[in-house]
């Protein structure tokens, strides 16, 4: 046998650590340095070699849009913010970071913007001051704002060809009526139409939500922190705090079951999507905490109910489950990607016996401690890069701006109970907390 | 069944803390005399880290499908992955991984098949004793293969052809460059009606083919214990020897017609996407590889701002969500910011990928994305564009590189093309790069007289007669736009597409790989 051997010197010591000190999740070594006007920054040195990770969070997603006709502006301003800045136009900005060698990019959720890059160690502080000049000095005109309006309705387009978006958007829509979780990122199509006419109110959002207090930075990767301090100090030391709070409005209870349907006008396989609402994320309170738990093991691949449908009886292409962590109350959503059109309501029967099997039931405590050390394998098993760690990291930062909390988090898994799970499934899963929507193609829509 | 045994000489310390394993005087023979297929080499990258990364490649792949078998290769593969043990069913094989979160997955592409997944070294052995059962001791259970089997036929019907009008055009682009006679020729995943009459017996007679000593390359990184590549190797050398180049003598390269050829796929679909290119014959093992990857990167770096058709089409004039260009097959870049490693291929095209327009700005946006092309190849790149691009490669391949996963593909896909380390192979062939060199590769092998353009959109009709009028296609934006861009505008609106009636074809979505 002949071998190639490549001995790289990856060196993840405090990942090695994760038998030893299994109670923390989080296993990397951090400082967290608050600047008076309220930005945080978290470092992270890592012994991966030559790179940084740059992650930009932004408490404001999509959840910080209540205006109406105004849904779609945190996911704009992802956008915008690469349009240029006071001291540097876009296309100066794209050739530093060229010049870094960078992975550049951005993303938005409900709660959060995160902007993100990858480069050399050397760039770090060229990087940090392009960064701080779009944070506090955005600087786009009324013709380029314009254009940018149209590359996100070429992003809507781009994903209007996929059946299961459409069905994502219509749940929403149908299960929050007030809340802004009603609208997805992308934000609703005749508010898209109309960003062309909103360059004033674009304004009037990136004054209020990019301020150092919505803002933390976090930084992992071959680094010092006092270094990393003193570059974050100098560039954005000088951001002025600001004082808006949006009032996002709350859900009102649900009183009834809610059903929707779409009409797809082209082949697909017929969707069956089966939400409830449930708890925000919390590190303290034990009901999101149980449901993540439960969520794999009742919908899992290993579910039983996945074994059957789409192992044994070969009914479903897919089952899949959605249950993010969310500033506000969130959808437990189960997803089914059905064959053949004329099971669709026994799938939506399967998947709702399910939901009430676990309200009444509590899971065997073996089934619970596997999952368990399953999501402690896979949260470390995710983290093998600067990147990684920091991509990881930044889910969490959006929430709490802190990876304490992640600690926290695991910490509380520990406590849950099978009984716990039972409790909350009961709690959760009722009736009038429902909400159904069913896609299909035209033809055979019912 | 010869057992082989593990022998290694660890002989140089790079600069930047690499090792590399000098191959014995014998294989020092192969790399002068590439062999694509050689079978007795494995890939380890030892470390310290606690995540044990595998790859396992076979050589072979969906080249290696025989006509009216298309999809066999991929599944194959999938019976490996996603079907039982001989001992164990699926099931049990995901109750076992489901503690580790550990899972298995697979990837077939023309000329190699990969199995992977990582574990953390505390389920080691669990893991490895798992996954060898699956790949040496398959189960081949009929419930498997009809799931499996209606997964793949899905996958083309729905999730290619009913929810992914992008990686749909650049797939079917890849058809009309190469012929179903060719062995590319065909979607890895297969055709619909090949894959309904494949049978398990089929699968059972691939495997035995292909899945051999004289195909197979293990890659191992992480912190796995000092013996354990010689247990693994053992462990494989349970399959049978196999004959080498099975497939290499039925590739060619495609001839394709001169003059352009345009496939407009019909869908009920809000925009139109857009995918053109043509074979180049230069792979990594070619000398002018590194050159034809600056101008890639400098025209079209997937997934970023940074390059030149992004910031013409989409910075400027907002015509989409991006524009990229490529010189290897990158399948899931809707997806993927990286391309996935262990696409290795003998063959590999020129792509220019245009994200879903407007449609009524369809026939505007492929008139401009052939004038960006001629102009490339008539102007060449810039002394700057190239100095910057040259810069951004050369760190870049770190971020390629980030991952021990990444790390093991490059390692793999070096192998495969004879080259050094990745890094240290981009690192060296830049540095030596002229302006001259990059100039001279764009005249040499991205001028070419046979482009094929495949488009998806509603209106196929529509396009067609607009297209073969070569009418003027005005834009019209919401804001004003500078002078140079409404100029250049008038000059693309009536950028003349010279095609025949003949070479313009509407193929209803549903015939696309039936």
């Amino acid at each position: 046998m002949k071998l190639l051997i490549i001995a790289s010197l990856i060196l993840c010591l405090p990942l090695l650590a994760l038998a030893q000190k299994s109670r923390q999740a989080f296993a990397y070594d951090y400082t967290i340095d608050d600047l008076p006007n309220g930005l945080r920054l978290v470092t992270v040195p890592t012994d991966y070699p030559n790179l940084v990770a740059l992650y930009i969070v932004v408490q404001t997603g999509s959840r910080n849009e209540p205006e109406k006709g105004k849904s779609g502006y945190a996911h704009l301003f992802e956008h915008l913010m690469f349009r240029g800045s006071e001291h540097y136009t876009g296309q100066q900005r794209d050739e530093i970071l060229k010049k870094a060698g960078a992975n550049d990019n951005a993303y938005t959720t409900d709660d959060r913007t995160v902007y993100h890059e990858v480069f050399s160690k050397d760039d770090l502080d060229k990087v940090l001051e392009l960064e701080a000049d779009r944070f506090q000095r955005l600087k786009y005109p009324q013709d380029g704002f314009k254009t940018e309006t149209r590359a996100v309705l070429g992003e809507f387009n781009k994903n209007s060809s996929d059946p299961e978006e459409k069905a994502y958007e219509v749940l929403r829509a149908t299960a929050y009526k007030v809340h802004t979780y009603s609208h997805t990122t992308m934000g609703f199509i005749e508010d898209i139409e109309d960003m062309p006419n909103q360059y004033d109110y674009s304004l009037q959002f990136y004054g209020r939500y990019y301020r150092p207090e919505y803002t933390t930075i976090v930084l992992v990767g071959d680094l010092k922190r006092d270094d990393a301090l003193g570059m974050a100090q100098k560039y954005f030391g000088g951001w002025k705090k600001g004082n808006y709070v949006a009032e996002i409005p709350s859900e009102p209870d649900q009183k009834e079951p809610r059903a929707n349907h779409v009409d797809w006008p082209s082949d697909t396989l017929p969707l069956v999507y089966v939400a409830f609402r449930g708890p925000a994320y919390s590190d303290y309170k034990k009901d999101k905490a149980a449901l993540d738990l439960l969520a794999p093991i009742a919908f899992g691949e290993n579910s039983d109910l996945y074994q059957k449908l789409v192992l044994k009886e070969q009914k479903l292409d897919s089952l899949s489950y959605i249950f993010e962590d969310r500033a506000d109350p969130e959808l437990f959503v189960v997803a089914a990607k059905v064959k053949d059109v004329k099971d669709t309501d026994y799938v939506r029967q399967q998947i709702l016996e399910t939901y009430q099997h676990f309200a009444k039931e509590p899971v065997p405590k073996t089934r619970l401690d596997s999952t368990r050390s399953r999501l402690r394998y896979q949260f470390a098993l995710g983290m093998d890069s600067s990147e990684a760690i920091a991509g990881a990291l930044a889910g969490y930062i959006g929430l709490r701006r802190t990876p304490l909390t992640i600690d926290k988090l695991f910490a509380l898994y520990d406590t849950i109970t099978p009984e716990d799970m039972r409790d909350m499934a009961a709690k959760y899963f009722v009736d009038n907390h429902r909400t159904i929507v069913t896609l299909s193609p035209k033809e055979v829509a019912k | 069944m010869k057992r082989r045994h593990v022998s290694f000489a660890i002989v140089a310390l790079t600069v930047m803390g690499i090792f590399w394993g000098q191959l014995p005087s014998k294989a020092a023979t192969s790399r002068r005399t590439p062999n694509m297929n050689s079978a007795d080499t494995a890939v380890l990258l030892p470390n310290r880290s606690p995540l044990v990364s595998f790859r396992i490649v076979f050589m072979d792949g969906s080249a290696a499908d025989l006509p009216g078998k298309e999809g066999l290769a991929s599944l194959t593969a999938a019976m490996l992955a996603e079907g039982g043990s001989r001992a164990k069913t699926y099931s049990e094989i995901t109750d076992a991984m489901y503690p580790m979160a550990t899972s298995f997955q697979w990837q077939v592409d023309k000329e190699m098949t990969v199995f992977s997944g990582s574990t953390h070294i505390d389920n080691l052995d669990k893991y490895y004793a798992l996954i060898r059962e699956m790949l040496l001791d398959p189960g081949f259970r009929a419930d498997d293969f009809k799931r499996l089997k209606e997964d793949a036929i899905n996958y083309l019907k729905t999730s290619l052809r009913g929810g992914n009008d992008e990686e749909l055009g650049k797939e079917v682009l890849y058809t009309m460059i190469y012929p179903s006679t060719h062995p590319y020729g065909h979607q890895n995943r297969g055709s619909v009606s090949a894959l309904e009459k494949m049978t398990l017996q089929d699968v059972r007679d691939f495997y035995r083919s292909s899945y051999t000593r004289s195909t197979l390359v293990i890659g191992l990184a992480g912190g796995y214990p000092e013996g354990f590549p010689k247990q693994v190797d053992a462990d494989f050398a349970k399959l049978p020897t196999g004959a080498i180049d099975q497939f290499k003598a039925k590739l060619s390269q495609p001839k394709l017609e001169p003059g352009t050829r345009i496939q407009i796929i019909q869908r009920e679909t809000r925009s139109t996407a857009v995918s053109l290119g043509f074979p180049i014959g230069v792979t990594r093992r070619n000398k002018d590889w590194p050159a034809l990857a600056v101008v890639a990167s400098y025209f079209g770096q997937h997934r970023s701002s940074n390059s030149y058709l992004y910031q013409r089409l989409r910075e400027a004039r907002g015509l989409n969500y991006g524009d990229y260009a490529y010189i290897e097959y990158f399948p899931r870049g809707m997806f993927n910011f990286e391309p996935d490693a262990n696409l290795g291929r003998q063959q590999q095209i020129f792509q220019i990928w245009i994200r879903p327009v407007e449609p009524q700005n369809g026939h505007f946006v492929l008139r401009a994305a052939l004038y960006e092309y001629d102009k490339l190849v008539r102007e060449g790149m810039s002394k700057e564009a190239f100095e910057s691009t040259r810069e951004f490669l050369s760190k870049y391949v770190n971020v390629l590189t980030a991952t021990q996963g990444a790390q093991l593909g490059y390692a793999l896909d070096s192998r495969y093309y004879q080259i050094a380390d990745f890094p240290t192979y981009m690192r060296e062939q830049l540095a030596k790069l002229t302006l001259a060199d990059v100039n001279r590769a764009i005249k040499q092998y991205l001028k070419s007289d046979a482009m094929r353009i495949a488009v998806v959109t509603k209106d196929a009709a529509g396009l067609r007669d607009a297209i073969l009028s070569n009418r003027p296609s005005p834009i019209t934006y919401n804001a004003p736009k500078p002078k140079e861009i409404t100029d250049e505008d008038k000059t693309i609106e009536a950028y003349k597409i010279i095609v025949k009636p003949a070479d313009v074809t509407i193929v209803p979505v549903e015939k696309v790989f039936e």
